[in-house]
């Protein structure tokens, strides 16, 4: 073989690379490892694993509703809040008694405000025998210190998939990610505009009116159309969010952005499919498909985590993660939907129901579940994954 | 409870291959990882409708039962072989340079290849040929320096290989000259370059060119289940051997009592112990953040400060909402460069910018996603610190949104085909989001840089003079055999290797 210009000389040179590299090695003068690299230190500004914050103020929306602002708890060494997308949510921990609760929350400001304040602000809904939400109302107060998960969640504006004319549909306290993402269109951070169809019950269910106004009043970018099922009040629309409301809003091509009670997305999936919509142009917040459970029939749920075995009650119509949560067994979570996959588990045995869409396919052949959607229709074994 | 014979940290593809070699030999092991799922980067996730590989393009020297390449063998030594379902990647490349409108599609099989290649360069082939003789000449002998680390025998390796001898301290380009391939073959033999971070200038050619006989001669394969499915494997199987994997158990420090490895020290302040550690991470971490600073020498810390951070990766996966003939895509990886001049090109990826290399997974496995649908990635690399320069905490969403606008658009212009209006899905990840799930510094994705003497060669010759911290054995894509999956598997073979000889010196 001809190899031009090299010859046997270069088999020294071969056998030398080692002492070469070890001279080159020698001649190096930094003993110091300097291990601040600013990609990382981004990547832990935006994604800490938990932020300590403390209730800077409370305000009373209505009868129902508060908004919670969060600053961070430099006592417990947090000092700046993450950064976020307008829609995600951070994961909010409770202990309540001895159970140990997360429940995630959409943020409601827009990104702006929290980096301009160094704040966030959740808006809590009292839900009828909701153990968080009623803690939260009953029991917090200003001052008091919080722990949240770094933002979370898919449920935000992306320019290179979606339409630039937002028909945003909320249901109720489905209204805390739109108002996000409405402010954030307002601040500029987002290149949008936004038709919110906001259906509530009655007119003092509606939360963040004035700021919507305000915001309506100053863009031409955000309308709003309140839609009250049981209100006759001539100022606004009557009865449920319908195709033709909807017909009165719509462009060319649009992204529908839907957040509101199970019952909701189900009404309104009917009426988008009426119009044919590519899958694309339809986003939901985190909701939960409906499962048929088996009743609340009481089975056995053996936790393996920590080295240790635990052995506690779990029924048909609840998550197994929701017993684990009552137990008090601090198992990790985020969506409660079973899109994260933050609380991935394995299940060693037993028989259970999921509605989980997100298991990944080798996720399933080994029998992980998520156990934030599955619930138990027999004594079952898990492994939770610490 | 908590005291076992080796502690692996992180569950990489080097960590989780090491655990299993150890696990198999009766070895008491314990994986901790500061995620919730395995693999590092060899994961899948998922976005409405679709499973995304998280990093896999094509694996490499796996071959198949009857044409079995390093990675094969390994895996038949793990008995995972038959756990994990493979797909065989159809094509080797479609590559484009957009500066020159140029474009070429390569085939698997050294034939075929070559052939391909005369049709393209016409009177290219007998260099050619010649070019895959001395890559048959490399790989043996690179079989045989691994199979005798430990006792070389210079003129075993002078009469039995002496071609390999002479072009081993060489680069890419250095041989390809030396070989007088016309300059076209060359630039289309070097396609692959980008895989490994540098430009053929620098780039050592028994490296470069003993992963482009691999994919030539064994063709490429992807996971069915994604690499999440290998990662998976790993995992059963060592838990199967009685190996403790621990999650969400990020290590914080390395115990040292009496200058010896003790064992670990989680974030959340639990302790385990054992006398030899594995650490399938970066040495800037083990030497800068979990040893104590009194027992690192200064030639770790040389060694470490003399190294120059390799490539860092910025991906953007794709869920389509029409099948990949509707759309037009035929291939399953295109190429695509400014220019196939890898020196142009090196110096033109040190700017944001838009070459790529993009990936049809249905190409390979037409059952990746539903009927009807689709799923792409690209990968775009930056060299040197320009994305970390051009990145604020502020301007971050809007940063990685521009640059992937701007790289899916070349794709459109470069190839004809228009991907915008059927992404259903998105999600980008950037050096940030590596970052953040690696820990490797400043996010790369390819370890170090290769190059010179931080050459695949002179890595594997000082290895192990540079194990600093004896019972502490580093693998994965900072290691000895640099980044890439099958790589970091075989770094993981041989920190495990290293750990078993010396444990049996201790009974010896």
């Amino acid at each position: 073989m001809e190899l031009k210009g090299l010859s046997k000389k270069d088999m020294l040179r071969f056998k030398n690379l080692a002492n070469e590299r070890e001279k080159v090695i020698k001649t190096e003068k930094n003993l110091k490892l300097d291990l601040s690299y600013k990609t990382n230190e981004v990547a832990k500004s935006l994604h800490p694993t938990v932020q300590y914050v403390k209730v800077d103020n409370i305000i009373k929306e209505n009868e129902n509703v508060k908004t919670f602002v969060l600053a961070p708890d430099e006592s417990l060494g947090t000092t700046k809040l993450a950064y976020f997308q307008a829609g995600q949510y951070v994961s909010l921990k409770v202990k309540i008694g001895t159970g140990i609760y997360r429940r995630p929350y959409s943020i409601s400001c827009s990104p702006k405000y929290t980096l301009k304040e160094n704040k966030y602000t959740i808006t809590v809904k009292r839900v009828k025998d909701g153990i968080v939400s009623n803690y939260l109302f009953d029991k917090v107060e200003i001052g008091d210190q919080l722990e949240i998960s770094g933002p979370a969640g898919n449920f935000y504006y992306q320019p290179l998939r979606d339409s630039q004319n937002i028909i945003a549909i909320a249901g109720g306290s489905g209204i805390t990610p739109i108002f996000s993402i409405a402010r954030a269109i307002f601040d500029g951070v987002i290149d949008a505009n936004m038709v919110i169809l906001y259906g509530n019950k009655t007119k003092n269910d509606i939360i963040f009116s004035e700021q919507l106004d305000d915001m309506v009043c100053k863009t031409n970018k955000i309308k709003v159309v309140n839609v009250l099922s049981e209100d006759e009040d001539t100022e606004f629309e009557k009865g449920f969010i319908t195709k033709d409301l909807i017909d009165k809003y719509l462009s060319e091509e649009n992204s529908f952005f839907v957040c509101g009670p199970k019952e909701m997305y189900q009404y309104i999936n009917e009426i988008l499919k009426e119009y044919a919509i590519p899958k694309k142009f339809v986003r939901h917040d985190l909701f939960m498909s409906d499962i048929e459970t088996k009743g609340d029939e009481e089975y056995n749920l053996l936790v393996m985590y920590n080295d240790m075995e635990v052995n506690i009650k779990c029924y048909g119509d609840k998550t197994l993660l929701a017993a684990m949560e009552e137990a008090g067994i601090p198992a990790l979570s985020r969506c409660h939907v079973g899109e994260c996959g933050f609380c991935r588990s394995k299940l060693i045995s037993g028989k259970v129901k999921t509605f989980d869409t997100h298991l990944r396919s080798a996720d399933r052949r080994f029998s992980y579940i998520h156990p934030c959607s599955t619930y138990p229709e027999s004594d079952v074994v898990i492994k939770l994954p610490f | 409870m908590n005291k076992y014979d080796v502690i692996v940290i992180g569950a990489g593809n080097g960590g989780l291959v090491a655990a299993l070699e150890l696990a198999k030999s009766n070895k008491k092991v314990l994986v901790l990882e500061s995620h919730g799922v395995p693999g590092g980067m060899a994961t899948s996730f998922i976005r409405g409708r679709f499973e995304f590989e998280a990093s896999l393009h094509e694996l490499c020297e796996y071959g198949s039962k009857d044409n079995q390449g390093k990675i094969y063998e390994l895996f038949t030594d793990l008995g995972i072989v038959d756990k994990i379902e493979f797909v065989t990647v159809p094509d080797a490349y479609h590559v484009y340079a957009t500066s020159t409108h140029e474009e070429y599609k390569m085939p698997f099989g050294i034939d075929n290849y070559i052939e391909k290649l005369e049709s393209y360069v016409p009177g290219s082939k007998p260099k050619v040929s010649q070019l895959f003789e001395l890559l048959a000449e490399v790989d043996e002998a690179l079989k045989y320096l691994e199979s005798n680390k430990d006792n070389i025998d210079a003129n075993y390796l002078l009469e039995h290989y002496a071609n390999f001898m002479k072009v081993a301290p060489y680069s890419v380009e250095r041989v390809f000259e030396a070989l007088s391939i016309p300059k076209k073959a060359q630039e289309i033999l070097a396609t692959y370059w980008v895989y490994l971070g540098s430009q053929t200038s620098k780039l050592s050619f028994v490296h470069y060119g003993s992963m482009l006989y691999s994919y030539i001669k064994y063709g490429a394969q992807i996971p069915k289940k994604r690499s999440h499915d290998i990662s998976l494997v790993l995992t059963n199987e060592i838990e199967k051997c009685g190996g403790v994997i621990k999650y969400f158990s990020p290590v914080k420090q390395i115990i040292i009592e009496n200058d010896k490895i003790r064992g670990v020290r989680t974030q959340d302040d639990k302790e385990y112990y054992a006398p030899r550690i594995i650490g399938d991470i970066s040495p800037n971490v083990v030497y800068g953040k979990l040893l104590p600073k009194e027992i690192v020498p200064k030639q770790a810390l040389k060694l470490t400060n003399s190294r120059v951070l390799g490539a860092r990766g910025f991906s953007i996966y794709l869920g389509l909402n029409q099948d990949a003939d509707s759309i037009g895509l035929k291939d399953y990886s295109y190429f695509i460069y400014n220019s196939l001049n890898s020196d142009k090109e090196y110096e033109y990826m040190s700017s944001i910018n838009d070459s790529t290399v993009a990936v049809v997974l249905n190409r390979a496995f037409p059952a990746a996603s539903l009927a009807g649908t689709c799923i792409m990635h690209f990968t775009t690399l930056f060299m040197g610190d320009v994305f970390d320069r051009a990145l604020t905490l502020e301007n971050y969403f809007d940063l990685k949104n521009q640059i992937a606008k701007k790289i899916i658009a070349n794709f459109e212009k470069t190839t004809g085909i228009d991907i915008t209006p059927y992404i259903e899905e998105i999600e980008i990840a950037s050096p940030v989001t590596y970052a953040r799930y690696t820990k490797h510094p400043d996010g790369v994705i390819y370890g170090y840089k290769g190059t010179g003497l931080d050459n695949l060669l002179p890595r594997i010759m000082n290895m192990e003079n540079e194990n600093f911290i004896p019972n502490l054995y580093l693998c994965g894509g900072f290691g000895v055999r640099l980044s890439g999956y099958s790589s970091t598997y075989m770094s993981g073979k041989i920190a495990a290797s290293l750990a078993l000889r010396d444990m049996k010196g201790d009974e010896d």
